[in-house]
């Protein structure tokens, strides 16, 4: 077992009320180009009565990540922390990763004319990527490092309902259990639950 | 020519992407695709099908038994020449025109197609020991322009040979005795046109090479719009069927390849020259193609075909 915490996304779908915040917070806080969401909310069973409910996805920073291993490159990196990032400047924009990933979560920029695929984009968990931290090269590549500077990601800090929660998986797993125990539901299996942890 | 300029650019009007306007929450370039949209959320919980499969294979498979191909099979090849050595034919003599230009200039297409795809091939599989980044991208682009071009010549290149490819009893015979390549006997072995090893590899690339153009080119665009397809499949899963499916033929090809390449380089002295000027000597017709020798005597053909070698 590891001895140190490991960092995760939640998104309690009981709360999350499809308001995209997470989404524009995200693409506004990196300044992330035209055709990429690194978060995506997604509605399922639309209008389909006590079925329907909204997630939103990013990369969930798997324990073992598929795209880690599947990488001809080796451009993947896990952090202490369980934060998976990767070095932009290695990727040659094979696409293994997505195939690898449960959750659709990287994304190639395409270039206009004959659609050819750049580099790999995904979500960092606002801690930035390998250039050194708060340079210029780091905030064009990956993004703001709202780690490195003690801030929550972007994300989760917009939610307006708290449905996106992120932290050391223990106390996420503790904040859901006390929600589910509160709504007197019984215990669900959170969306996506399995994969990633 | 008219043709091939129609179908230089009907090629290249199907590879052109084209630039989305960004919906605020989703990503996919393709507007009708779902890559990024409800199915790929559908498809999480069932992941552990293709996912995990290809993550395996990815992991265990793909290096080494691509590893074992580019070493192997070459070695194989060295062994056989030590050991038995090439078969050298009189290239004096008379000499039959079998390959008409434009079947060469067909071939030839197909071949620079290839001598740009399988490189370039390896250099994904093996990216990290050369670095990977901007090097390997641009060898990514080569590998597409090397589809390109075999896809150029794809569909004439099966329809000219089809016919002289269709499976024949003396074939069996061929394989049985390995087409004579493990003796240093020069004797009649049972071919027409073509021999069962050419024509397994004919039939390797008629099939195979359609599934890779196909499965390469689902990869390339990955945020294509599946409706048409109307099957349930999850399109996510479409493409990790896809990749698994590339890199497999990927091996057989790439082992068959290089066995074309030996033969027509280094089993046989010369052979290469029957796609450069379209000539076979009669030595080598009488020889390894002897069913065919016997056919263009009898239908007395043979003077017709000298005549286009002279
Ligand atoms: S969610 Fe996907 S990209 Fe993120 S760590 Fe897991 S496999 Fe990798
Ligand atoms: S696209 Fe980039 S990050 Fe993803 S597997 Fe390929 S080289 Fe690695």
């Amino acid at each position: 077992m590891y001895n140190y915490a490991r960092m995760k996304f939640y998104c309690d779908t009981e709360r999350c009320i499809e308001c995209f915040g997470c989404v524009i917070a995200c693409d506004e806080a990196h300044e992330l180009p035209l055709g990429i969401a690194r978060r995506k909310v997604v509605t399922l069973n639309d209008g389909i009565e006590g079925k329907e409910f909204s997630v939103s996805v990013a990369c969930m920073h798997c324990t073992d990540a598929p795209c880690e291993q599947v990488c001809p490159v080796d451009c993947f990196y896990i952090r202490e922390d369980g934060i998976v990032l990767h070095d932009k400047d290695k990727c040659i924009g094979c696409g293994y990763c997505l195939y690898a990933c449960p959750f659709g979560a990287p994304q190639f920029p395409k270039d206009g004319a004959f659609g050819i695929r750049g580099v790999m984009d995904k979500c960092t968990m606002c801690a930035g990527g390998p250039e050194p931290t708060f340079s210029i090269e780091e905030r064009e590549k990956y993004g703001q490092n709202r780690i490195a500077e003690g801030k929550v990601p972007m994300c989760a800090a917009t939610c307006s309902t708290n449905a996106l929660l992120v932290g050391d998986a223990e106390s996420v797993s503790k904040i859901y259990r006390e929600r589910v125990a509160a709504r007197g539901k019984g215990v669900q299996t959170p969306y996506g639950w399995k994969e990633a942890y | 020519m008219k043709k091939i300029y129609f179908l230089l650019f009907s090629s290249l009007t199907i590879f052109a992407g084209e630039v989305p306007l960004a919906s605020p929450n989703l990503a996919p370039t393709h507007p009708g695709s779902q890559l990024y949209k409800e199915e790929m959320i559908e498809a999480i919980p069932f992941w552990n099908k293709f996912g995990e499969l290809f993550v395996y294979v990815q992991t265990h498979y793909t290096k080494p038994l691509f590893l074992a191909i580019l070493i192997g099979v070459p070695l194989a090849f060295a062994f056989h020449y030590f050991v038995w050595g090439p078969k050298k034919f009189s290239h004096k003599g008379r000499k039959f025109l079998i390959f008409p230009k434009w079947q060469r200039i067909v071939h030839w297409i197909a071949a620079l197609g290839f001598i740009f795809l399988v490189p370039t091939g390896f250099l994904i599989i093996y990216a990290k020991y050369f670095g990977g980044g901007e090097p390997i991208r641009f060898a990514r682009t080569i590998h597409d322009i090397g589809a390109i071009l075999f896809a150029i010549a794809f569909i004439p290149m099966m329809l000219m040979w089809f016919k002289d490819m269709l499976p024949k009893s003396w074939d069996l015979k061929w394989l049985g005795m390995l087409g004579g390549y493990l003796s240093k006997e020069k004797k009649e072995i049972p071919a027409h046109k073509f021999n069962a090893g050419q024509k397994m590899w004919y039939w390797t690339i008629f099939f195979g090479g359609a599934l890779m153009l196909l499965t390469g080119f689902l990869l390339y665009i990955q945020t294509f719009d599946k409706s048409l397809l109307n099957v349930k499949i999850f399109q996510i899963d479409i493409l990790r069927i896809a990749i698994l499916t590339h890199l497999a033929l990927a091996l057989i090809i790439v082992a068959l390849f290089f066995t074309h390449l030996y033969m027509s380089l280094f089993a046989i002295k010369g052979a290469v020259d029957s796609m450069i000027s379209g000539c076979k000597s009669e030595d080598e017709l009488k020889h390894l193609h002897s069913i065919f020798y016997k056919d263009i005597i009898n239908k007395k053909i043979d003077k017709k075909l000298e005549e286009g070698c002279k």
